[in-house]
């Protein structure tokens, strides 16, 4: 049987190899969210609304026309770049809870770079050299803010996820001072806890007149693509993995296992502070106290879910921004209330994690390779 | 016991309470404050302690459980919900309706536990990915279960919030309670006063019973314990579910203990702070009930230095800013994690699924 | 396995062409007879049992009255929504719609702008210069925040009173929490007696945790009565339930807020001194009504603010209280005694 398998897998062109194996990678996700939303249409009917109807709300607002495509990227154009910064950094065997944080203070200062540079050299800068300027600081401040608690684990031995929890609540309260004090909009009618606007030279164009996606979520997937390139492509990628699949052999293989965990989480940082920054160049024109609620945890549930691959990250952000999105007009249509869609998320990462109980419902046959991401909290 | 963790800890707590005693002289006695001081930390430390006594039996047993969190929101949720069901449905008398939102709340811990026993032990599903699950599944359901059962009309409860029973009463300790002035230290809630018990309870059985030696082995070296015969799944079962109650415990502190009512997504980042805390007490539960107790302290710290706004002298005006003080206690957790403490170490085999 | 998937997808793909056929129609909110009203709330649930709810109630019950033929409403989950979020009704051809919450100001105006022949009703929206189509309901809380704080300093009988808070970055918050102190302060001069007032905002937390902290709430009002404090007004969704729950657990005077919450707060209800009342839900239904009658007004309109009664305290208030609270709240309507407090915070 087995030497059979192997002959036919030998016939087939390597295209078609990778088709196969993307396919079968991608089967347990599928029927992952499938089933979840099944259960969800239960849930729904016990809430006495009508799951179809309420589907149909979901996909039209996500999915059901131009604008709602448009609004769905703009969702998941945050949720790729925090993914893909937690999805990093669990490849190199370490979890980064603190996404929001570094999230933030990405935010906060390309928000800066972006209202108060002009004002500050009394010369209106060309967008070809404020623009990336406002971006690449907004991103060092993210990967700064990664690098202290990755030094901290490297040369102290404190663990990543306090520290990065500490960071993410230090993080929040000075950006809440900034905003609302320093850094407050001065205009007489603002009273909300927000920047200025950004100057025009600060702002990422949208890709069509009239809607909201911009070139930023282009920018997410070439990210992506780079950092798969980097993971698997490159002496540091390689580093990283070894890292994080096990320490002591990377230390026995001469990796520098310390520069290597600092890397790591400046890396990690660095896209969560991007995913800030654009959210400020590209769509806000500002940062607002609170507008990043919660992303930094739904990027650990869309790290997880895509698998910790570049590509799954970028196709569970499509998925969960599709839902948050489309959760509007299902509303809209049937008052189910927008928890429903928290249900299913966990539902799906749920189904994904378990996946012996998919592959038991639909009979579908084991893979061999297991996501391990937890060593303990062992340095 | 490691003195020096505990000698940082305490010297922490005395410097924040200086502080204010410092500062609020003028208004009131020391005494006056530092009791308040002392009151308000140890029960807002509760379910931070309980948070973390639940972490450590998991993770002593070598199961990772980064849910305590979802645990204690629909722990508290539920428990609030039998509670209000017990009082307003079958009528029955508050205080037995809150015992009974209390057990109910445990239980619930429990049944989240065991689906992250399952998860984790039997399907070997990274353990991270366990407790993120059941972190997520907590903020949907009881935020879709909330609003069902009190908002939309036509529901049990008429789509309104009923009279909930209360809150548990206080208890003063005999004697302790009857000392003028510190006597407010010892009136406190039940919960407040089970997660101190609670302490010394898992303590013993931890370091001194064979079920505590068990876990222990379990934890540390699954393939040895295995060889001598213990079994290894049925004691990680065991331990988790055991850290499921008093996570459920820590959760009914929120709607049965603190304020009698729910909020979505109350608990706010608690348990992950009682992850910390455990962490930060390096498994041990006197050393977690220490580090909740700082976070506690920090809490105090900043609740009083606000009341005491107006007489904070200039050359301390930065204190006058709730955003700075606030930063102070995460700031403490990883100077002193990071800086004095240095290493913690987990039990060998945590977050490691057992294979025969 | 990957016919498997094939098949999976090509049902999903069915699925999603037939569910369009079985949607079932809703009313026309274009047609000229249908009234239909939309709610945006702000980031926030719609059963928030504070503004949200008291907006929706008031749409809810120019349903119940015939106004309304259609109500709905939308839940915001992050602001970059605003626009999206009112822009579903205006495209359904809604009549009215309703945002709750400063923080939706600027968007509703941009959609006044994009809805020509739509009314909006901006809670808690000031209005710096009149947008047609617009009407910002807005409520004098520095005046009821006045009210509350004179009648808790002159029932406390340490001297010491307490107020726990929202954060100050909300100007009604602020307005009522700096109309508490001033009250005090009056009330002090007005009666010879020096009362230590307590504010206290919840300002350490984001902008999604400074409302819904009930155990903050409560911890801070337990340290104020350790202090002394034997009156607490709480104010600031559930961070001040907490508050004003814990103050009637140990037995001292609860001030509530917004509505009379001698009502939502049932376990409070003992010891409830009152309330410091802005009176949401008939601003909403007046303004719904002017709306549906033609004569919607533009720029601000002022809903009421207040006191509540003192139910079960009736007994405890002194009569002399009584009556300089009834003088207060004249001098207040005909301005003779002033808050001097700014509408935002400086």
């Amino acid at each position: 049987m087995e030497s059979n398998e192997e002959q036919e897998a030998r016939r087939e062109s390597s295209f078609q190899k990778r088709l196969k194996s993307a396919g079968s990678a991608m089967l347990v996700p599928v029927l992952a969210v499938l089933t979840a939303m099944l259960v969800g249409a239960v849930v729904i009917l016990m809430a006495g609304g009508n799951p179809l109807y309420a589907y149909l709300g979901l996909f039209q607002g996500a999915f059901g026309s131009a604008k709602a495509w448009s609004e769905t990227a703009v969702w998941a154009t945050p949720y790729i770049f925090a993914g893909l910064a937690v999805a990093l950094a669990f490849k190199g065997g370490l979890f980064n809870i603190g996404a929001e944080g570094q999230l933030a203070l990405g935010a906060v200062v390309a928000a800066w770079i972006g209202y108060a540079l002009p004002d500050m050299l009394e010369i209106s800068l060309p967008a070809i050299i404020h623009l990336p300027l406002a971006i690449i600081l907004g991103v060092l401040a993210g990967a700064l803010w990664a690098a202290i608690p990755g030094a901290l684990k490297a040369y102290t031995g404190g663990h990543e996820v306090i520290n990065t929890i500490m960071m993410n609540y230090i993080a929040l309260n000075m950006v809440s001072f900034l905003l609302n004090g320093p850094m407050k909009d001065k205009n007489p009618n603002n009273v909300i806890a927000r920047t200025p606007e950004i100057a025009e030279s600060a702002r990422i164009p949208v890709i069509f007149e009239g809607f909201r996606i911009h070139w930023g979520f282009v920018l997410a997937l070439i990210v992506a693509a780079i950092v798969w390139w980097l993971l698997w492509k490159t002496t540091l990628g390689f580093e990283i993995r070894t890292v994080g699949a096990n320490p002591d052999a990377a230390k026995y293989a001469g990796i520098n296992v310390k520069r290597t965990i600092i890397l790591t989480m400046a890396m990690s940082g660095l896209l969560a502070g991007m995913a800030g920054a654009i959210e400020v160049s590209g769509l806000n024109y500002r940062h607002e106290l609170g507008f990043s609620i919660g992303y930094g945890f739904d990027a650990i549930a869309i790290a997880l879910l895509g698998k910790t691959h570049p590509l799954g990250v970028v196709l569970a952000s499509i998925l969960f921004a599709g839902m948050r999105n489309g959760g509007t007009r299902m509303q809209f249509l049937t008052q189910i209330p927008v928890d429903v869609i928290s249900v299913i998320q966990a539902l799906i990462l749920l189904f994904v994690a378990a996946d012996a109980i998919i592959r038991y419902i639909y009979r579908v046959r084991a893979r061999e390779e297991r996501l391990v991401l937890t060593r303990g909290w062992g340095g | 016991m490691d003195w020096r963790r505990f000698s940082v800890i305490a010297l922490v707590i005395i410097i924040l309470f200086s502080v204010v005693v410092l500062i609020g002289k003028t208004k009131d006695t020391p005494i006056v404050i530092i009791t308040s001081l002392l009151a308000t930390t140890i029960a807002v430390a509760t379910p931070l302690t309980l948070g973390a006594l639940s972490g450590i039996f998991c993770e002593r047993s070598g199961v990772v459980n980064i849910g305590i969190e979802g645990m204690m929101l629909a722990a508290a949720f539920f428990g609030w919900l039998a509670a209000i069901y017990m009082n307003t449905i079958f009528k029955i008398a508050p205080l037995p309706s809150l015992i009974a939102g209390v057990v109910a709340a445990i239980l619930t811990g429990g049944l989240f536990a065991l689906l992250h026993a399952m998860l984790s032990i039997t399907y070997k599903v990274d353990q991270i990915i366990g407790g993120t699950v059941i972190n997520i599944l907590a903020v949907g359901i009881t935020g879709f279960m909330n609003r069902q059962l009190f908002f939309e009309k036509g529901s049990i409860f008429g789509g309104q919030v009923p009279h909930a029973p209360g809150v548990l009463p206080r208890i003063q300790i005999p004697f302790l309670a009857d000392i003028p002035v510190m006597g407010r230290i010892f009136d406190q809630q039940p919960l407040t006063i089970a997660a101190i018990l609670l302490v010394i309870v898992s303590h013993y059985v931890l370091f001194h019973t064979r079920w505590g030696l068990r876990t222990r082995a379990v934890g540390e070296h699954p393939r040895a314990a295995d060889a001598v015969g213990i079994n290894v799944i049925f004691m990680r079962y065991a331990n988790v579910i055991i850290g499921g109650f008093l996570a459920g415990l820590g959760g009914a502190y929120f709607t049965l203990e603190s304020v009698p009512s729910f909020e979505p997504l109350l608990t706010n980042g608690r348990g992950f702070i009682a992850l910390a805390a455990m962490i930060f007490g390096n498994w041990s539960p006197f050393g977690a009930w220490a580090a909740a107790l700082v976070f506690g302290a920090s809490q105090a710290f900043q609740i009083k230095l606000q009341l005491f706004r107006e007489v904070i002298p200039a050359q301390w005006a930065f204190l006058q800013n709730a955003y700075i003080v606030g930063l102070a206690p995460y700031i403490l957790t990883m100077l002193i994690l990071t800086g004095i403490i240095g290493k913690t170490t987990p039990p060998a085999a945590d977050g490691v699924p057992y294979e025969k | 396995m990957l016919k498997k998937l094939y098949f999976v997808l090509a049902l999903v793909m069915v699925f999603a062409l037939v569910l369009p056929a079985c949607a079932p129609a809703a009313p026309d909110c274009t047609k000229q007879d249908v009234f239909c009203v939309g709610l945006v709330t702000d980031v926030g649930k719609i059963d928030d049992k504070s503004f949200n709810q008291s907006a929706w109630e008031g749409v809810q019950k120019a349903k119940e009255d015939g106004i309304a033929t259609v109500v709905q409403y939308i839940e915001t989950t992050d602001s970059k929504d605003y626009d999206k979020n009112i822009s579903t009704f205006g495209d359904a051809g809604y009549d009215v719609i309703v945002t709750v919450g400063f923080a939706l100001g600027e968007a509703t105006d941009a959609a006044a702008a994009k809805y020509p022949n739509v009314k909006f009703i901006g809670v808690d929206q000031f209005q710096a210069e009149d947008v047609p189509g617009v009407a910002g309901l807005n409520f004098p809380e520095d005046q009821a925040g006045f009210l509350v704080g004179a009648l808790a300093a002159m029932m406390s009988k340490s001297h010491k009173i307490g107020s726990v808070l929202g954060t100050d970055a909300v100007p009604p918050v602020w307005r009522f929490g700096e109309g508490y102190r001033a009250g005090a302060a009056y009330a002090d001069q007005e009666m010879g007696t020096t009362t230590e007032v307590f504010v206290v905002y919840h300002n350490d937390v984001g902008f999604d945790k400074t409302f819904v902290d009930p155990e903050w709430g409560a911890a801070t009002a337990n340290s104020m009565i350790d202090q002394g404090a034997d009156v607490i007004f709480g104010a600031g969704g559930k961070t001040g339930n907490g508050a004003v729950t814990a103050a009637a657990q140990r037995g001292v005077y609860a001030i509530g807020v917004d509505t009379d919450q001698y009502y939502t707060l049932p376990e409070a209800a003992p010891r409830m001194l009152s309330s410091a009342m802005k009176l949401i839900t008939p601003g909403v239904y007046d303004l719904i009504k002017m709306a549906k009658e033609g004569s919607f007004p533009s720029g601000n309109y002022f809903g009421q603010a207040g006191y509540a009664p003192y139910h079960d305290l009736e007994n405890e208030v002194p009569a002399e209280v009584k009556a300089k609270m009834d003088e207060i709240a004249a001098g207040l309507l005909d301005g003779s005694i002033t808050t001097n407090v700014p509408p935002v915070k400086p």
